[in-house]
């Protein structure tokens, strides 16, 4: 039986040994039906059955009819086996399934998701960081393209996220999904903390767990903003740089923001060996991000109309509403190979709460 | 491919064929569609080009892929066997990119083919082009920069942690394809910048870091929103040469603004040119004074280091997409320059 | 059959009703008309000079002005009792945002089926989601009005003069109900 091509390999294509109970025909028609049926998200999807599902819903105690997502605005609601269902499409292996019913215990918590971000014009990305050992358990990369493809848990346990908005709340693009333009890898943002080479205890401590917890923390983004800072000869000149970027013009909305930081380990180290932790670093931050009122009104985004307005040309305007890691949260990853770090604008606020493994 | 007859589906062997790929290292993470004879040819018969022609390649690498590779990881990708000539035109314009050949793929910054769809074959293939341009959803988006990436692994062998060594890299780093919204444009399209004729099928492509929205909804005047894209492009953050690129996919309903005050693409171009800057003072508060750097410094701290080196397309090129429901656009960081070219589909 | 393959939209748990319009009145004259307005930018200014049209025009009665504190999400249950209590009529709007069209409509539908005749103002960027959510909750045909996108960038005269058209549109839905035009 022929399995398929060797796609690598000096430019030529060799056919692979035959592998017994493999029939590459068949698995293309279903392919092909699933797409058919209006159920993908542009990409592949396994086909889910009663089998597959039962093989996932073995590695939760979870009762299958248990409600974990529900959009009340459009009287849906996702159980733990609609869950697993998507978690096999997406391509989740079936000991992914309690990061995935976590992640949607995290995003159930976000005033934004309930609010109606699923639908909104900023077409924002559930982001979902998880801390614990099940980082290596499972093979969640932290390091190196943290942010980038390549890792299968990385990659489609945020996709299962997205298929159950897809399927099981029926949004879909250009319908109840108004996104303007959406953004790049929505539904491919879940990261580890790399917290073997952080400095700091790990986001999830911030988030109200014990330190060495499995848990999850999600919330939603729009842009990610990459800073590329390797040659600074001083903690505060990174700072600066992160403060520019995180006070631009262009996401002001409303008064206040909230961003995150995917820190790289060779910034924490920097800030660490200054004798800064992440509060100090926040705390920086909140006070030096902003801008005045003259420099808003020159983009059309005077804060004058607000009741406490209006204001002196002058009028300092901080970006984050507080130094909580609520409106600032910080996450070290990545590779120490370049100091790169990543501003990510969260669409509204995040809770401040990370949720245990289960 | 039409719906096969429902009966005659397997999905416990699609189950076992998806899980085989992933174990063969072949996959980017997501499933992949199993390449055969049978399904390579489909794709083949949609391009006169010889299935042995070098498409692609990586010299430093002593790497190389030919049309046959391209399309097995076409079909690998889930693209439809129709989308082959859009895949080969995206490797022709990225095969023009010296940044792709200059070690892109390799690179720390972890870039993102970014390729852009002109012409009637976005409605033909139904490539999304107005509302989530830049989100998932639509196959043709989704598929094809998958198939780039795809070769990437496979015929480049370059993968994270061995050659791809991506610090951070990037979200949908292979997710990057949009169609231009011609129809909601006032101006020319990409292409012509790009030195085709109008109307002619075409594909642009060049390698972008992140993607930064502007969202200025409540403008009463077109100059504050080109401050607005001015100052997002002028952050610190990305500077790291003396000078670089950035595309702009502007949404309909700002285009429309500087249309109906008279501009043509390259007037945007040319004031955002000549307003996205810092001193020398911003650089150095930051570490990135520009004086030890160059052969023509040392700066006064005022000096003026604008972003951009000229207002050529290359340098700025500028893309109308996304839906006109909320004024938001988005800055696309370039990864070194644009070529300028964009290439006709064949 | 599909070998068994789950179909993955029918989650056990969905709801939907068909959707009723409330019996409509013979004239708008001395009737309370809610102005429900979603917090959105120029919303509240555009339902009260639609508000002071019909006042001007119909003979309305007092106007409500009430705000929906959550745009996106579904009406709160003490809303919808003050709403019932206090209004003959209501204004809903202006759906000028992803979410907040569609909960828009759906707030109309869910007025409509508890018996208070309702008008919904959507952006017409916004008119295949306000659509959409029509259908998901089983009233495909539901009638919304649309006003040209953007709003937020109005000025007063722009609204009042914005205002004068739209307050025939939903003079209109008010009274006649089903089948009301369109408008596009």
């Amino acid at each position: 039986m022929v399995v398929g091509h060797e796609p690598g390999g000096d430019g030529r294509v060799s056919e692979a040994s035959a592998v017994d109970g493999l029939d590459p025909v068949a698995s293309a028609l279903v392919t092909e039906y699933l797409y058919d049926q209006g159920w993908s998200d542009g990409l592949p999807l396994v086909p889910a059955t009663e089998e597959s599902v039962k093989t996932f819903l073995a590695h939760t105690d979870r009762d299958p009819d248990e409600i974990v997502a529900r959009l009340p605005q459009l009287g849906r609601t996702a159980t733990v086996r609609d869950v697993a269902t998507h978690a096999v499409m997406a391509g989740c292996r079936p000991e992914y399934l309690p990061l995935v019913l976590t992640a949607w215990d995290a995003l159930s918590a976000e005033p934004s998701v309930l609010g109606g971000g699923w639908q909104s014009t900023s077409g924002p990305a559930p982001l979902v960081i998880v801390n614990g050992p099940i980082r290596s358990g499972l093979g969640i990369n932290s390091r190196g393209g943290v942010l980038g493809p390549g890792f299968r848990p990385n990659a489609t346990v945020p996709r299962a996220l997205g298929l159950t908005v897809r399927n099981s709340f029926g949004i879909v693009p250009h319908k109840l999904e108004q996104a303007t333009q959406g953004i790049p890898g929505r539904w491919t943002i879940c990261i580890g903390e790399d917290e073997e080479n952080s400095p700091w205890e790990p986001l999830s401590v911030d988030g109200g767990l014990r330190p060495g917890a499995d848990a999850v923390s999600a919330m939603l983004v729009r842009t990610c903003e990459f800073v590329d800072n390797r040659h600074f000869a001083d903690p505060i000149e990174v700072l600066r740089d992160f403060a520019d970027t995180i006070q631009r013009a262009g996401p002001w909305i409303f008064r206040h923001s909230s961003v995150a930081i995917v820190l790289n380990p060779e910034h924490a180290q920097l800030f660490a060996d200054a004798g800064l932790d992440k509060q100090d670093v926040r705390e920086w931050i909140a006070t030096h991000a902003g801008k005045t009122e003259a420099e808003l009104a020159a983009v059309g985004k005077g804060l004058s109309h607000l009741a406490e307005g209006p204001f002196e040309p002058d009028h300092f305007h901080p970006v984050l509403a507080d130094a909580s890691p609520a409106s600032l949260p910080i996450v070290v990853a990545g590779s120490r190979n370049a100091a790169m770090s990543m501003v990510v604008r969260i669409f509204s606020t995040w809770s401040g709460r990370s949720f245990p493994l289960r | 491919m039409s719906s096969p007859v429902t009966s005659e589906l397997e999905p416990a062997t699609a189950g076992h064929v998806s899980e085989y790929l992933f174990e063969r290292g072949w996959s980017d993470g997501l499933p992949l569609v199993p390449a055969t004879e049978e399904s390579v040819q489909a794709f083949l018969v949609h391009t006169s080009r010889d299935e042995d022609e070098i498409v692609a390649r990586l010299p430093q690498l002593d790497r190389e892929a030919t049309v046959r590779d391209l399309a097995v990881h076409a079909v690998m990708a889930g693209c439809r066997p129709e989308y082959f000539p859009v895949v080969l035109a995206a490797w022709d314009a990225l095969s023009a990119e010296r940044s792709a050949l200059g070690g892109g793929w390799q690179s720390t910054s972890g870039p993102a083919p970014f390729v852009i769809v002109n012409g009637p074959i976005r409605a033909e293939l139904g490539i999304n082009s107005t509302g989530g341009v830049l989100g998932p959803g639509f196959r043709p988006n989704a598929t094809i920069p998958r198939a780039i990436g795809l070769t990437v692994r496979n015929s480049f062998r370059v993968i994270p942690h061995a050659l791809e060594q991506a610090t951070q890299g990037l979200p949908g780093r292979w997710t990057m394809l949009i169609g231009e919204d011609e129809e909601h444009s006032p101006w020319e399209p990409l292409s012509v910048d790009g030195g085709l004729p109008a109307g002619a099928d075409s594909v642009t492509a060049t390698l972008v870091r992140t993607c930064e929205f502007v969202d200025n909804r409540h403008f009463s005047d077109p100059e504050e929103v080109l401050r607005d894209f001015a100052d997002t492009l002028s952050r610190s953050g990305s500077w790291i040469f003396r000078h670089s690129s950035a595309a702009i996919v502007l949404n309909p309903d700002h285009a429309r603004v500087f249309a109906e005050a008279g501009m043509d693409k390259q007037d945007v171009r040319e004031w955002i040119v000549g307003h996205a800057s810092k001193t020398e003072a911003e650089l150095a508060a930051v570490g990135k004074g520009l004086s030890g750097q160059l052969p023509d410094g040392p700066f006064a701290p005022d000096h003026v280091h604008p972003v951009f080196a000229d207002a050529r397309p290359a340098n700025l090129p500028i893309i109308v997409a996304g839906s006109r429901n909320a004024a938001m656009s988005m800055v696309v960081r370039i990864f070194s320059t644009w070529s300028g070219r964009s290439f006709p589909i064949r | 059959m599909s070998g068994g393959i789950i179909d993955p939209t029918k989650s056990r748990s969905t709801v939907t009703a068909a959707g009723t319009d409330a019996s409509r009145p013979e004239q708008l004259r001395d009737l309370r008309v809610g102005l429900l307005e979603n917090g959105k930018r120029n919303a509240a200014q555009v339902l009260d000079a639609v508000g002071h049209v019909l006042a001007e025009r119909h003979g309305t009665g007092p106007l409500v002005p009430l705000i929906k504190k959550q745009f996106a999400m579904p009406l709160p249950d003490d809303l919808v009792d003050e709403l019932l209590a206090g209004c003959d009529v209501v204004v809903i709007g202006v759906g000028d945002c992803g979410s907040c069209s569609a909960s828009a409509v759906a707030d109309g539908i869910r007025l409509e089926q508890a018996g208070l005749p309702a008008a919904v103002i959507c952006t017409d960027a916004f008119e295949t989601t306000s659509q959409a959510m029509a259908e998901l909750k089983g009233d495909q045909a539901y009638p919304f009005i649309l006003t040209e996108h953007p709003i937020a960038n109005l000025t007063g005269e722009q609204i009042a003069q914005r205002a004068g058209g739209l307050a025939e549109r939903v003079a209109e839905r008010l009274l006649v109900g089903r089948p009301a035009s369109e408008a596009a």
